[in-house]
């Protein structure tokens, strides 16, 4: 019995002196202490970025250069933050100076009053001409006329196949619809002796690497609302069209044997992404996977292309999202932090030393046509679908991509195979996506 | 007099206040929050019975979320005291090595269970799992585990039963603690084991059984870490994505969407704080209703030695 | 007789081996893992070759486990110490004093172990933003330092079979409560406190809600179990490294345990039988 108490007494002793040491001085935000080091009376500025390992390297590079150009101030780029993370700091809790987000779509929950600063008087002041950004990124850099956001580098989805599978099984170019696809994925899966899979031809299922219903969207010219703002996915045909033809594909393999090959197939920013080990023939991503391939598998031979389509589709046209940065209402040290968020999104040697480094598209106009931009004939693709008039995002509503959420739930519903009324479950989606519309005070898109 | 109640309100004083502020306070702030639409960034604006309105008709995802959590008392709460109950039984009869096992079983109720949880994912993972493989050797095919909607609930359940470990030491002690005269007459009397079980120990454990029953529902109707990091993990596992902008809810289908959790995510991740203050009365009147349900049922059958309550 | 009680005790105990081994095998194979590659991790093997011991270390250079240690123990100390200074004194009144209303009151503390945290977990979200303490331990800590229903559960159990005559004779020397209370019951009911500040331990180290409440956007405080759940989507998912840092996480529960055996079981008992 003693012995448990004196080390229940020495337990809590310890602890207490090491909080009045430690817990009180890292409890509370910290963005305006100076960091000590080269720059004695600097003010430091803290920048959250979604980015991670080699990307993060090659953001801190360009911040570096800012760094080195400014002495009055020192930059602290803090990576892998995540959207649940700066919903949060919106309200309570420690939040930075400058914070960028890889979900676009969230942009009408940070445009909240209150939440990220009103852009609009800064960019007046300094003069900045929103023209040099292509429309849709200004789209999805806004909310009801509200700016509270500048697009950082723009995310492009594309097609990726592998040509040395495509060459075993005698195909020669990509396939230009859906329905090729699905015939070319049947020819590319292998399976082994006891019939699970081993090579997939092409992975449709919903939550699957990069595949969500937004991204096929532009695909399949498909409307997510109609013109009084209603949901419209059980009345746009072109859903139904989608979805059965991933249904389609899908049922070929067995939903079953596809999650179990999906269950190993992976991480999808590690070295053993299934497409870069070969065992992925065809699949959608992003443009970045270029630079991840040539980091980590560069011997693989693949080849890029726009995404097949359907329907309503135009084949060129893909899904756009991007990265968006903005101040936040509770940061400190708002003139400096407007600097910072100016040089990023608006330098062409910034953006193009960027862009080569994490192969993201460009997101204004200069820089998507400066010379320091390395070519490479897979991302070229994907400027090209930049481009294209048909690409398109997510519209932007007061829910962020909360709307989604209730579609997905179905999705996974409908892949598997336990909802088989198509018509009527997207009509109950609709029914359920407008009642969250509604309660979220905010109807349709703008 | 006065010195007395001077000297019991000083000892209550720290559960006076902490009663007010962390019970009384918060209880108060969500009945009015259930009434108002809140998220934190503006004040409450009070739209009456519209979050109610809203939950018991129109949310989706509420009525998958109350039949989850009933799930688990009605099949996990059960299974666990059962299995707890076996174990205890069989360590009660155990001659050589008691302390060694009963140290087995206890451990892994000690383990975080976070912990726990990713281990038993990684273990249970379909593709790569240990279990699989073995399985797959035995010439099995393994089930999708965490990934399949009709065996993630099960999956947690052994995660659940690996657990029971502080159960099983209570009524390990309940079952030593039986009158060796009461056993040992009925022993006399003829009667096997499992007699002895039924009409001897059993009656006399009762009180222990009650206990672990209404732990079990309190902890059922709270039921959150193990749901949550075992459907993100899974989730991540199938989809293999870094930052999925969708993230699907309850995965797989739903099946994990246990009561806590969607009240969490109302709450915390979409901000509707009105709406989850609405979910959290509900949730008050239902853990009410169920302990007073067991409560008043236990009169039937269970047996209290001695001072009656 | 003698031989169908010999058969039905080796059948007890087979039973037992068996469920003993099931209940070991998950740690078994968290061990296997903990020590093979990476690949070796992420394919369909049960042993590793070779036995990558430095798995433990290179877990350290991944993750900041000793930081998230840390906060846990910070915790996990201070909540322990504010329970047991607060929760005795309550405990005491509820059973060694006596005054009008006791046992209603105490209907009332029991009533508040029934309700799950997240009922209140709003509105209290709500006041600690207000406080400016998102982000930091101190709404973990605090509710701790102002008695812990449980703890004055059980505290108020054993108090009452402390015999009254200890506490009058007490009484006749001329001691006011307080000294009773810290001279004559604290000594007496020493297996209760450890029982509860091990309980307290245990909760607090393996608490995933609160931290992720409050700690989620303040990586610098997260504790053990955020900083675990975490460890997979920062790295990548490399499980060899997260089976360790699993590993690693259960181990000093484990040495506690094995430390405080006796006290443990006692304490669990406490609760189930005197309950």
């Amino acid at each position: 019995m003693r012995r448990v108490t004196t080390a229940v007494v020495l337990f809590a002793a310890v602890g207490l002196a090491l909080a009045l040491a430690g817990v009180a001085s890292s409890s509370k935000q910290s963005a305006t202490a100076p960091t000590g080091g080269a720059k004695a009376s600097a003010t430091t500025l803290t920048i959250w970025v979604g980015w991670s390992a080699r990307e993060l390297k090659e953001f801190k590079k360009v911040v570096a250069e800012y760094d080195k150009k400014n002495s009055n101030v020192d930059v602290k780029v803090v990576g892998s933050i995540d959207d649940t993370k700066i919903v949060a700091s919106l309200r309570a809790g420690q939040t930075a100076d400058v914070i960028s987000s890889f979900t676009s779509q969230n942009v009408g929950v940070f445009c909240k009053r209150g939440a990220w600063a009103d852009l609009g008087p800064l960019l007046k002041q300094d003069k900045v001409d929103l023209n040099q950004f292509p429309a849709s990124t200004r789209y999805y850099t806004e909310y009801k006329g509200y700016r509270c956001a500048l697009p950082l580098l723009a995310d492009v989805y594309g097609f990726y196949y592998n040509k040395k599978l495509f060459r075993a099984a005698g195909l020669t170019g990509p396939p230009k619809t859906l329905a090729q696809l699905a015939t070319y994925a049947k020819k590319l899966t292998k399976k082994k002796a006891d019939g699970s899979l081993d090579v997939v031809g092409y992975a449709p299922t919903f939550g699957f690497y990069q595949n969500t219903a937004g991204a096929y969207q532009p695909l399949v010219g498909a409307k997510y609302f109609d013109g009084s703002g209603k949901s419209a996915l059980g009345k746009d045909a072109n859903w139904s069209r989608l979805l059965r033809w991933q249904k389609g594909l899908i049922d070929y393999y067995g939903h079953g044997k596809l999650v179990k090959w999906q269950t190993g197939a992976g991480d999808e920013f590690s070295a053993s992404h299934a497409f870069e080990r070969g065992k992925l023939a065809m699949m959608m991503d992003g443009e970045w996977r270029v630079a991840f391939i040539a980091a980590e598998h560069p011997e693989l031979e693949y080849g890029t292309a726009p995404m097949p389509v359907m329907g309503a589709g135009t084949y060129g046209a893909g899904y756009i999202n991007g990265t968006i940065i903005g101040i936040p209402e509770r940061g400190k040290n708002r003139e400096e932090a407007w600097k910072l968020v100016k040089y990023l999104t608006t330098n062409d040697h910034a953006l193009a030393t960027f862009s080569n480094g994490i192969r993201n598209v460009p997101s204004t106009r200069t820089a998507a046509r400066s010379k320091e931009l390395k070519p490479d004939k897979n991302f070229a693709v994907f400027t090209k679908i930049f481009t294209h008039p048909k690409s398109g995002t997510i519209p932007i509503t007061p829910l962020g991509a909360a709307h989604l959420d209730t579609f997905q739930s179905f999705l996974a519903k409908w892949q598997s195979g336990k909802a088989s009324d198509l018509a009527g479950g997207l009509k109950e989606v609709d029914k359920q996506i407008d009642a969250k519309m509604k309660r979220a005070g905010g109807g349709g898109p703008p | 007099m006065w010195r007395r109640r001077g000297t019991v309100l000083l000892f209550l004083s720290p559960w006076i206040v902490g009663f007010s502020v962390f019970f009384g306070y918060p209880l108060v702030m969500s009945a009015y929050l259930s009434f108002t639409s809140y998220d934190l960034l503006s004040s409450p604006r009070w739209i009456g019975l519209g979050n109610y309105r809203y939950l018991f008709r129109e949310d989706p995802e509420i009525w998958t979320a109350v039949r989850n959590t009933l799930w688990l008392v009605a099949v996990l709460v059960p299974l666990q005291v059962l299995f707890a109950f076996g174990v205890a039984t069989m360590l009660a009869r155990a001659k050589q090595g008691a302390g060694f096992f009963r140290t087995v079983f206890y451990l892994p109720a000690l383990v975080p269970p976070v912990a726990a949880t990713l281990g038993f994912v990684y273990l249970l993972n379909p593709a790569t799992g240990p279990v699989n493989t073995i399985l797959d050797k035995l010439g099995i095919d393994g089930p999708l585990w965490f990934n399949d909607p009709t065996w993630s609930k099960p999956s947690l359940t052994l995660l659940g039963l690996w657990g029971i470990g502080n159960i099983m030491v209570i009524f390990l002690a309940a079952i030593l603690d039986v009158p060796r005269h009461l056993t040992e007459s009925a022993q006399l009397d003829g009667a096997g084991p499992l007699r002895r079980l039924r009409w001897v120990t059993l009656p006399t454990v009762s009180p222990v059984i009650l206990f672990s029953v209404v732990i079990g529902v309190i902890a059922a109707m709270q039921y959150f870490t193990q749901a949550y990091v075992a459907a993100a993990v899974a989730a991540g596992q199938a989809s293999q994505a870094g930052s999925v902008s969708t993230l699907e809810l309850g995965y797989p289908e739903g099946s994990t969407m246990f009561y806590p959790i969607l009240l969490y995510y109302n709450g915390f991740r979409f901000f509707q704080m009105g709406y989850a203050s609405a979910m959290a009365m509900l949730m008050l009147g239902v853990a009410f209703a169920l302990t007073l349900l067991i409560l008043v049922n236990s009169r039937r059958w269970v047996h209290y030695q001695g001072a009656a309550r | 007789m003698r031989r169908r009680r010999f058969l039905l005790a080796v059948a007890d105990h087979s039973l037992l081996i068996a469920a003993a081994a099931l209940f070991l095998a998950p740690v078994v194979f968290i061990l296997l893992t903990a020590l093979m590659t990476n690949e070796q991790a992420l394919s369909a093997r049960l042993w590793p070759d070779p036995f990558q011991w430095s798995n433990f270390t290179e877990v350290f250079h991944q993750a900041p486990l000793w930081r998230w240690a840390l906060n846990s123990f910070i915790y996990s100390s201070l909540a322990t110490l504010g329970l047991l200074l607060s929760s005795i004194p309550v405990a005491y009144a509820f059973s060694r004093l006596r005054w009008r209303g006791r046992d209603a009151v105490f209907l009332v503390v029991l009533v508040t172990l029934m309700l799950p945290p997240q009922v209140t977990v709003v509105p209290l979200y709500v006041m600690w933003a207000k406080l400016d303490l998102v982000g930091s331990l101190w709404p973990l800590i605090i509710p701790n330092w102002f008695g812990d229903a449980f703890a004055i559960f059980l505290l108020r159990q054993f108090f009452l079979t402390i015999p009254e005559e200890y506490l009058d004779a007490a009484r006749v020397d001329g001691c006011g409560e307080l000294r009773i209370l810290s001279t004559v019951v604290l000594r007496l009911a020493k297996p209760a406190i450890a029982a509860v500040a091990l309980f307290s331990v245990l909760y607090t180290w393996n608490d995933f809600f609160l931290p992720l409440l409050y700690l989620s956007d303040n990586p610098d405080n997260w504790v053990a179990s955020i900083g675990l759940s975490q460890f997979r989507s920062l790295h990548q998912v490399q499980w060899n490294l997260v089976m360790a840092a699993t590993l690693l996480v259960m181990l000093p529960v484990i040495v506690l345990f094995f430390l405080a055996q006796k006290a443990f079981v006692e304490g669990v008992t406490l609760t189930g039988v005197k309950g």
